[in-house]
């Protein structure tokens, strides 16, 4: 065997938009593997299986589903190395706490900058 | 995206040769000089907004949300996209304006040779503002106006962001930047049309992007709200009457249609009712060229989180993360059957949609509409407001030749 190649974990587990994700696998037969179409949209897991098989339902005679944030991705892929965690970049660059309801723009506070 | 203007008024803009593959026909310069091949990507930058419009297909909120792109990898985002050979990014949110580095990130994306435009509110658009994000190379601000200012600041759950975002509008203007609005039409603000285009061509606005509801985000719980397929149809002929007024008027106004492409058809029957067929047959041959529905194919969407979505509306259902894989190769893998399916939808489409004569420059309309209201993506879309002579009869320059 090869040299196994350097991955690194991903961190950025949880992608939610803000409904929480469930990765999406369908077998399309019994001969074949199952294979991963994305994810849906849902509060729930019986509303993430009626999404599943309102898209895929035609085409698959198995469908998983697992909660995306469960997953462990580990990857050679770079995107995500040094996001430095679930910060959002205005509120890293702040050096006080994250609370960023003090720094929330307004059409008062925008209105006044012009 | 279809131009009322473009089709019925010749007016030629620098989307031509993106949308209708006729860059040698306009003498403006060009985004691009050939029909793109990949997508425009609309990136939601953020989920933050300082507004709370009902109609939000982001959802967004106005408190912070972790799990956004970081600088670092936005840059590197915007990196992959231009290798893709995206032509454009359009930075939405939420509010992009929110984040402290979207200048630095337009101008990321301008020096990565990707056209950045910007989808904003307008609310945060100081003067210093527009100028820097034009300095950083923005070629385009779209700002969301959704009627007069009453119903609008009601619309977007904040008081005074009509005004807000009219000094907005005037700030880009003033700093030389493309401006246009952006006006989703629903229920409740079809009577303002024409008066908020009056409006803003008074403030020096002169493009206008009309979008019809789509059933995604917060838009899912207002569907009640949207127009019937009889009004809907009304509210198009008043922007087709509108436009062609203002040019005949000597007003060159750009007006796009967004969202429903049953307005396809509709200008090609429009356009053989005022002009006659040989215009009515130029409309159609420029529909074709653009091809219909862009979903799966000339837009994506790619939000706060790095999910793909197959338009900035299909917020519930992910091809794939970008950080997880490039954004070329989620859009280039058809392994996926909903992405095969959707590419290849013509022998799919059921009902109305799947005999209309007008499926070549329609596709189907909106594939979300038809999975929100029936649970089949490839039902008829609920919006689509032609007639039965219309769809089944004969194609409307047809029968004057």
């Amino acid at each position: 065997m090869g040299e196994t190649k350097r991955r690194s974990r991903i961190e950025s587990g949880d992608r939610a938009n803000p409904w929480p994700q469930w990765e999406v696998f369908v077998r399309r037969d019994r001969s074949r593997p199952m294979r991963h179409v994305g994810s849906v949209a849902a509060k729930e897991r019986a509303g993430a299986h009626e999404q599943a098989s309102r898209l895929f339902g035609r085409e698959a005679v198995d469908v998983w589903l697992c909660p995306a944030a469960d997953v462990d991705r580990y990857s050679t892929r770079e995107l995500g190395s040094d996001s430095g965690g679930e910060t959002p970049p205005s509120s890293r660059d702040r050096t006080a706490s994250t609370d960023d309801s003090s720094v929330e723009p307004t059409v008062e506070s925008a209105g006044e900058r012009s | 995206m279809i131009s009322i203007s473009k089709l019925l008024c010749d007016l030629d803009a620098e989307g031509d040769g993106l949308r209708y593959d006729d860059a040698a026909g306009s003498t403006k310069h060009q985004i691009s000089s050939e029909r793109q091949r990949a997508p425009v990507v609309v990136w939601n930058a953020t989920r933050r907004c300082n507004l709370a419009c009902a109609h939000c297909y982001a959802a967004a909120e106005t408190k912070p949300t972790a799990g956004e792109f970081s600088t670092v990898e936005a840059k590197r985002f915007l990196d992959e996209l231009a290798e893709y050979g995206v032509p454009v990014v359009l930075f939405s949110g939420g509010e992009p304006l929110v984040r402290d580095d979207l200048v630095e990130l337009v101008a990321y994306a301008t020096e990565a040779g990707v056209r950045p435009v910007l989808s904003s509110n307008g609310t945060l658009l100081t003067r210093e503002k527009a100028v820097a994000l034009r300095d950083a190379g923005l070629r385009y601000a779209g700002i969301s106006v959704d009627g007069m200012p009453d119903r609008n600041d009601r619309f977007r759950g904040r008081d005074g962001a009509f005004e807000a975002a009219i000094r907005g509008i005037e700030h880009c203007l003033e700093a030389g930047l493309k401006t246009g609005l952006r006006y989703t039409i629903t229920g409740a603000n079809a009577s303002d049309l024409e008066d908020v285009v009056d409006l803003l061509v008074d403030v020096g606005l002169d493009r206008f992007c009309f979008y019809h509801l789509d059933y995604g985000g917060r838009g899912a719980e207002i569907v009640d709200a949207d127009l019937s397929p009889t009004e809907k149809r009304a509210a198009v002929e008043r922007l087709c009457d509108t436009t062609v007024d203002y040019h005949e008027r000597g007003e060159e106004i750009e007006t796009l249609l967004v969202g429903n492409y049953a307005d396809a058809a509709f200008l090609v029957e429009y356009a053989r009712r005022r002009f006659g067929a040989k215009r009515a047959r130029a409309v159609y041959r420029f529909l074709e060229r653009n091809g219909g529905d862009p979903t799966g194919e000339r837009i994506a969407d790619v939000d706060y989180r790095g999910n793909v979505h197959l338009t900035q509306f299909w917020q519930g259902y992910s091809l794939g993360n970008v950080r997880d894989r490039p954004f070329g190769d989620i859009w280039e893998d058809e392994s996926n059957p909903l992405l095969r399916a959707i590419r290849d939808r013509d022998g799919r489409l059921t009902g109305r949609c799947g005999t209309c004569r007008y499926r070549s420059i329609c596709r189907g309309g909106s594939r979300l509409r038809a999975l929100a209201t029936t649970g089949d993506p490839f039902a008829p879309d609920p919006q689509c407001y032609l007639d039965e002579d219309e769809i089944f009869g004969e194609l409307a320059f047809e029968s004057a030749t």
